[in-house]
């Protein structure tokens, strides 16, 4: 009887713990399959985007078929679809198929390689097929050329960033510690202050900043959107860093000052260490908000645009939502690596 | 020679110590910043909303408010705006709270787990919407999926679907409502992420007792685990609810402008769109200035709730 218990009991378990990581799958795999369509599109030829049903993986090589029309005296390409089936796509000579070659099918073949690869279908008058590998970052390449200022946008929104990280941590840095570890007054007032100017909603201002900025010399610059992005972060800069510095040990820091350190050499040996992860959550969250901002960017420039401002452009491009889908993954990894980065500084942040 | 200028008079010396170590000096930055590149522009707004294009002589008047409810989408802008916000953080927290409290627990793989999750919350919101963008054409991926899965035939079958959907021309409450699926899909894992820090936090003891008194596991749960994590969770949702009200490039980027119209979207759509046109931009201010007041007035009915709760909390 026993015996039998402690059997369906484990079989329960099982059946249980089975459950339990299929919904776990289930889910992960939920809320990457967006991202896997657009990893796979950012890899992707032309041909390939107007395949259906997409294809979720991406692929290196496309199977294609030539063969030689004599009456009219040119080489007909063939791609073998999804679905296995070889479908006409373009003829003409060497000239013509490595160009469409090159546009549709993310293949770079010189045209004496190409002629190379069809010459035989034409002397023995069989069709051949071949497998022609892609030029896999074609795309990431491409983008910088389609699209116009990628590479000064990518520039612009690292320095947007950059003087983001700046703006918070030296004002809200300085008003954190003032408000741990000083006793100024109107400390309660300064508190809720930062709470407002932390959730209010940028973008409502940006039509009057513009003005603003176009007296000061700074609309259409990135010292104009830094200084935009530094106002919700200043205000969480300035929480984020009271909560450290009240938490550094004050003991450490008079026993520091005790062995005879001076005030400036305790800061540095003990107060800066300790409170340095509190800067860099700021600095990465600085960062993003600089670093995904499109609506503000939007109107507060006309010419230096950000690299999030040259993808909402690129939306409504025909032709070009593979380049688009290769910027968008370039845009990704720096917020990702900060992201992740940020997630164990999280607890410390919202505890 | 400053030393010595400084020592021949000790007093200069001593006031130029005091102010510079005064701890107001660390103050004046943010103060100053605040006032000029805040204060400043959220006054003019004000100010623009209340007063005449420059046409007309610039006087105080209403007639902007009279405009902005006139405004052809302005009620669906609202509307929209509104439902937007609040449907999706209430969907948005139980769904995270669901999630969090099933796997607040160490499982195999769970770090590689809370690591997809999170994937979709790094996203920069230009690149939400070429995703979203290349999936909802008519042959995007998302009918790829359903035909793969087959999802697409029982979609036939049942009637909801003829062939390939057209998501793109959803229109109304129905684009809302998709518009809060991808919203969701963005930041559930960040929502997640913060009840689940908060679960984590919390001390263990808590809920044991509370089972060794007879105490259910929902219970349990309502009683202890939410009451506790509450703090946490005010401050994730107000930031969620407040940053709803702003939607507006997901569904430009998806629809386009003027198909899903939404208050942030107008204002971009009266700035961008109208070069030098002054009643546009009287539109743009109001509209500014609306948003201000209702992020601002969600804030503050958010706090004090939370306030109240914890009174009565602690008076019970």
């Amino acid at each position: 009887m026993g015996e039998n218990n402690i059997q369906i009991n484990k079989t329960k378990k099982a059946i249980k713990s089975t459950i339990f990581y299929m919904f776990i799958v289930f889910v992960a795999f939920a809320f990457i399959i967006p991202l896997i369509y657009l990893t796979t599109t950012s890899f992707s030829s032309l041909i390939e985007v107007s395949d259906y049903p997409r294809q979720m993986f991406p692929s290196f090589s496309h199977n294609v078929e030539f063969s030689y029309d004599e009456t009219y005296e040119r080489y007909v390409l063939a791609r073998e679809n999804n679905k296995g089936e070889y479908v006409i796509l373009n003829f003409g000579d060497e000239k013509n198929l490595s160009k469409y070659l090159e546009k549709n099918f993310n293949v770079f073949l010189e045209e004496d390689e190409l002629l190379e690869i069809m010459l035989p279908a034409k002397e023995t008058g069989e069709p051949i097929k071949v497998k022609l590998y892609k030029n896999i970052i074609a795309n990431y390449i491409k983008f910088f050329e389609t699209f116009d200022g990628v590479g000064e946008a990518f520039v612009n929104s690292v320095r947007a960033a950059i003087y983001t990280i700046i703006l918070s941590l030296g004002i809200g840095g300085g008003l954190g510690y003032a408000l741990a570890k000083t006793d100024i007054k109107g400390k309660q007032a300064i508190g809720v202050g930062a709470l407002i100017v932390r959730m209010f909603p940028t973008i409502a201002i940006s039509v009057s900043a513009a003005v603003m900025l176009i007296k000061f010399g700074m609309f259409d610059s990135m010292y104009g959107l830094a200084v935009i992005y530094a106002i919700p972060n200043i205000g969480l800069t300035a929480w984020i860093t009271k909560g450290i510095f009240m938490n550094v040990n004050k003991e450490l820091e008079e026993a520091s000052l005790v062995f005879g350190a001076t005030k400036i050499k305790t800061f540095y040996k003990i107060t800066f260490p300790l409170v340095l992860p509190a800067f860099a959550a700021s600095s990465m969250y600085a960062f993003i908000t600089a670093w995904n901002d499109t609506a503000v960017a939007l109107l507060l420039t006309t010419n230096n645009k950000t690299l999030s401002l040259v993808l909402y452009e690129a939306i409504g491009g025909v032709n070009s939502i593979h380049y688009a889908a290769a910027g968008s993954i370039l845009l990704i990894l720096p917020a990702a690596f900060f992201t992740f980065y940020l997630r164990k500084y999280i607890n410390q942040l919202w505890g | 020679m400053d030393n010595i200028k400084f020592n021949n008079s000790p007093k200069i010396k001593a006031k130029i110590l005091k102010v510079i170590k005064s701890p107001y000096i660390l103050v004046v930055p943010a103060f100053l910043f605040y006032l000029i590149f805040w204060a400043y522009p959220v006054l003019t707004a004000i100010y623009e909303v209340f007063t005449k294009v420059s046409t007309e002589g610039g006087g105080f008047t209403l007639n902007n408010i009279v405009a902005l409810v006139n405004e052809v989408h302005f009620s669906e802008a609202l509307v929209n705006s509104l439902v937007f916000a609040i449907v999706s953080i209430i969907l948005q927290f139980i769904l995270a709270l669901l999630l969090a409290l099933l796997i607040n627990r160490k499982f195999k793989g769970s770090n590689l787990f809370l690591f997809f999750m999170m994937l979709p919350m790094a996203i920069p919101i230009a690149s939400v919407g070429i995703i979203w963008n290349t999936g909802l054409t008519e042959f995007g991926w998302i009918n790829s999926l359903l035909e793969v899965t087959g999802l697409q035939n029982i979609l036939e079958l049942v009637g909801l679907a003829d062939g390939p959907i057209i998501w793109t021309t959803v229109s109304g409450m129905k684009a809302v409502m998709f518009l809060i699926l991808v919203d969701t899909w963005t930041v559930l894992p960040s929502v997640m992420i913060i009840i689940l820090a908060g679960l984590q936090n919390l001390n263990k003891e808590y809920q044991e007792v509370a089972m060794v008194f007879g105490a259910t596991k929902r219970q349990t749960i309502t009683d202890i685990v939410i009451p506790i994590i509450k703090p946490t969770i005010i401050t994730a949702l107000l930031l969620r609810i407040i940053s709803g009200i702003q939607i507006w490039l997901l569904s430009v980027m998806i629809f386009g402008f003027n198909k899903v119209p939404f208050l942030v979207e107008r204002i971009v759509y009266y700035t961008k769109f109208y070069y030098s046109d002054e009643s546009a931009d009287k539109l743009a201010f109001t509209y500014s200035v609306l948003v201000i007041i209702i992020v601002m007035t969600m804030a503050v009915l958010f706090l004090q709730a939370n306030k109240k709760s914890e009174r009565s909390m602690n008076n019970g």
